[in-house]
């Protein structure tokens, strides 16, 4: 049974032209010790999703979902604090700008107590728990490379570069042991090494620990390395999701190819100094969404019945979402 | 931090000084002889006069003037009233308390109903909640002071006679003065009716306090709630609420402290506001406070008062905001920029 498994999930905004669906029938699910990525470019709604995972969207906006459940309880239809309760000790998020995430009044060290969850202090009385507090403070930062945790601690965030700002994120999340991570750009704008000491840390979590994370990302390379499954997100809406290596050996949807093209890392074949391929045009604005496939104006391989959603099909656990999906004989 | 400060107390230092030589040269523009304008005295004799002169070294030149000038204004020899021939420095801390205290209940209340008021139109943003409450605060802002102060005189003093309109507290009582705060006075006198005396002055107060504060109210409000969408809108308070914490605790360790330690300095500007519409409210209430003593001194052209009556609450206003300004500079860390007063 998947850990957390959404079904059809429709996210919806009130703007002045009326309800316009910013996520349009998204299916994700996460297995228990699974490295999903989702992938997709600006603006396919990656963070939407994080966020109405966890509930952090505001109250005017609609969320409907076929099934949105957590090890079987519905998250949608669940008390606000049982969801509070899940989100607390079982799930931790990692949200994109990590120094706009934090605090600008409170020290880092406030912050970062904030999130020890109660299950890993010993019992104690109260001045023995906030040395344990600081302890497992201490130690979380020392995993993410931080090395000079005082300094870290006493600071408020502006007095921080972005990068350290975005390792104690991902210690804060860390910290209260969850089963699933949900990194929403984690490693962004970090240099290549330290970059690699995160994703590396990230593996050896779900190796060891059986640390299920959503790793939501542009960054194909490092997907590559690390992630089990790849959803692939356009403009809302998924267009196909399943097993890394089937997905990089035989992608079935048009946009999917063009993502896995316009990684020149990914083509062997590609002789030197030829031009880069990408697709024309941009992600459209939620004001101007194409109806049916959202791809449509932007596909090679488009044709009238487009305009109308194609059904997720499924294959050996690989879904697409396509009427004309390539290597599936001539359509 | 110290060069916040000292850049803070730079700038007090310096318009102090400013207001100092404005008070100066208005003695030498306001018509009649320059002499009496400072002193307050007009001379009687020669040898008066010589007196005078040499009291004030105008004939030394500008520069040693002002600087006798600046002396005599430290020292608190401010010159004697034109009319009622008494120092114009102890007529002004007579009267003073009178209006700060007035003005103090009036942004305490504002403050007790703005700050709620503002909080839940903020969190209830865009809901007919937040559009009531806005509606309203947008009604109180745009009555004129003296107007409302008119028309509450009107219903509650002449029309129901609830509430008296004029005065701090009956003529009955005898409050010795010993800080100026009547209702300090009262509770420090050992007057027998201690009681129907401070009952007497708080009806005294409702219909003044009232008309202030329903203004500052209103501009509080809007302050508060712009405020709090801001910061509810931040990506620091999602980050909150996926931390699994509860409503209240995103409201009270994230929300509050950061909505309003920004505002601090504009809220603490709406004193000043508040000084300001106190003075006309003194003069529809008879409120013995230094904004009447103002206005009857302008009335009667009499040139000390309305010097030194200008350079104490301007003082006071300037002396004030720079004040706040540095305390919430030490309170809440901002960016390094900010203290060097670029952004």
């Amino acid at each position: 049974m998947p850990m957390l498994d959404i079904k059809n999930l429709t996210l919806e905004i009130d703007t002045p032209m009326g309800w316009v669906s910013a996520l349009d029938k998204v299916s994700l699910s996460i297995e228990p010790s699974e490295i999903r990525a989702l992938v997709g470019e600006s603006g396919s709604g990656k963070s939407l999703i994080v966020k109405s995972i966890v509930g952090a969207i505001p109250e005017r906006w609609r969320v409907t979902a076929d099934r949105m459940n957590w090890k079987g309880n519905d998250l949608l239809g669940m008390s606000a604090s049982q969801r509070r309760a899940i989100t607390r000790n079982d799930i931790s998020v990692i949200l994109q700008n990590a120094s706009a995430s934090l605090d600008p009044s409170a020290t880092l060290r406030e912050q970062i107590e904030e999130s020890i969850p109660a299950h890993r202090l010993s019992k104690g009385w109260f001045w023995q728990r906030k040395q344990q507090r600081l302890d497992i403070a201490i130690q979380e930062l020392h995993r993410v490379g931080i090395r000079d945790h005082n300094q870290c601690l006493s600071s408020y965030v502006h007095q921080l570069p972005e990068d350290i700002c975005q390792k104690f994120s991902i210690a804060m999340a860390l910290i209260s042991r969850p089963k699933l991570l949900i990194a929403d750009n984690p490693t962004v704008g970090m240099e290549t090494t330290t970059k690699v000491q995160i994703l590396k840390l990230l593996t050896r979590l779900n190796k060891t620990a059986g640390l299920s994370v959503l790793f939501v990302s542009h960054d194909l390379l490092a997907i590559a390395a690390m992630a089990n499954t790849m959803t692939v997100l356009y403009c809302g809406q998924t267009v196909e999701s399943g097993k890394m290596s089937q997905i990089k050996r035989r992608p079935l949807h048009p946009y999917t190819q063009a993502l896995l093209d316009s990684a020149p890392s990914f083509r062997r074949d590609l002789p030197p100094k030829s031009p880069l391929s990408c697709l024309d045009g941009t992600i459209p604005t939620l004001q101007h969404l194409p109806i049916g496939c959202r791809l449509g104006p932007r596909c090679p391989r488009a044709q009238r019945e487009c305009v109308k959603m194609p059904i997720t099909r499924r294959i050996h656990g690989h879904e697409y979402a396509c009427h004309f999906p390539l290597h599936r004989g001539k359509a | 931090m110290l060069i916040a400060i000292g850049r803070r107390l730079n700038l007090l230092i310096i318009t102090l000084f400013i207001l100092c030589l404005g008070s100066y040269v208005l003695a030498f523009l306001f018509p009649g002889d320059t002499l009496t304008n400072l002193s307050g005295t007009p001379p009687l004799s020669a040898d008066q006069s010589h007196q005078l002169q040499l009291m004030y070294a105008l004939s030394e030149g500008w520069f040693s003037g002002f600087w006798t000038y600046l002396k005599l204004t430290l020292s608190g020899d401010w010159g004697v009233s034109l009319n009622s021939q008494t120092p114009v420095f102890d007529d002004i801390l007579y009267l003073l308390p009178a209006s700060l205290e007035l003005s103090l209940y009036a942004m305490v209340i504002s403050l007790l109903v703005g700050l709620p008021l503002g909080v839940l139109a903020g969190l209830k943003h865009r809901t007919y909640t937040d559009l009531g409450i806005l509606s309203v605060s947008l009604a109180g802002f745009s009555f004129p002071v003296f107007w409302l102060s008119l028309l509450l005189i009107l219903i509650f003093a002449l029309q129901l006679g609830y509430l008296p309109m004029s005065g701090r507290i009956s003529l009955l009582y005898d409050i010795p003065y010993h800080t100026g705060f009547i209702l300090i006075d009262i509770l420090q006198s050992d007057v027998a009716v201690k009681d129907a005396a401070l009952k007497d002055a708080l009806r005294h107060l409702v219909l003044p306090t009232l008309s202030l504060s329903i203004v500052t109210t209103a501009l509080v409000i809007r302050l508060i709630r712009r405020s709090v969408v801001t910061v509810y809108s931040s990506d620091f308070i999602k980050a909150a609420y996926t931390k699994g914490l509860s409503h209240s605790q995103v409201f009270w360790r994230h929300g509050m402290k950061n909505a309003l330690l920004p505002i601090m300095p504009q809220l603490a500007m709406q004193f000043t506001v508040l000084l300001t519409n106190a003075m006309i409210v003194e003069v529809i209430f008879s409120w013995p406070g230094i904004g009447e003593w103002l206005i009857q001194a302008i009335y009667q052209r009499d040139y000390p008062a309305i010097r030194g009556g200008m350079l104490a609450v301007s003082a006071i206003v300037v002396t004030f905001t720079i004040s706040v300004d540095l305390i919430v500079r030490i309170l809440y860390p901002l960016n390094k920029r900010q203290f060097y007063a670029q952004a």
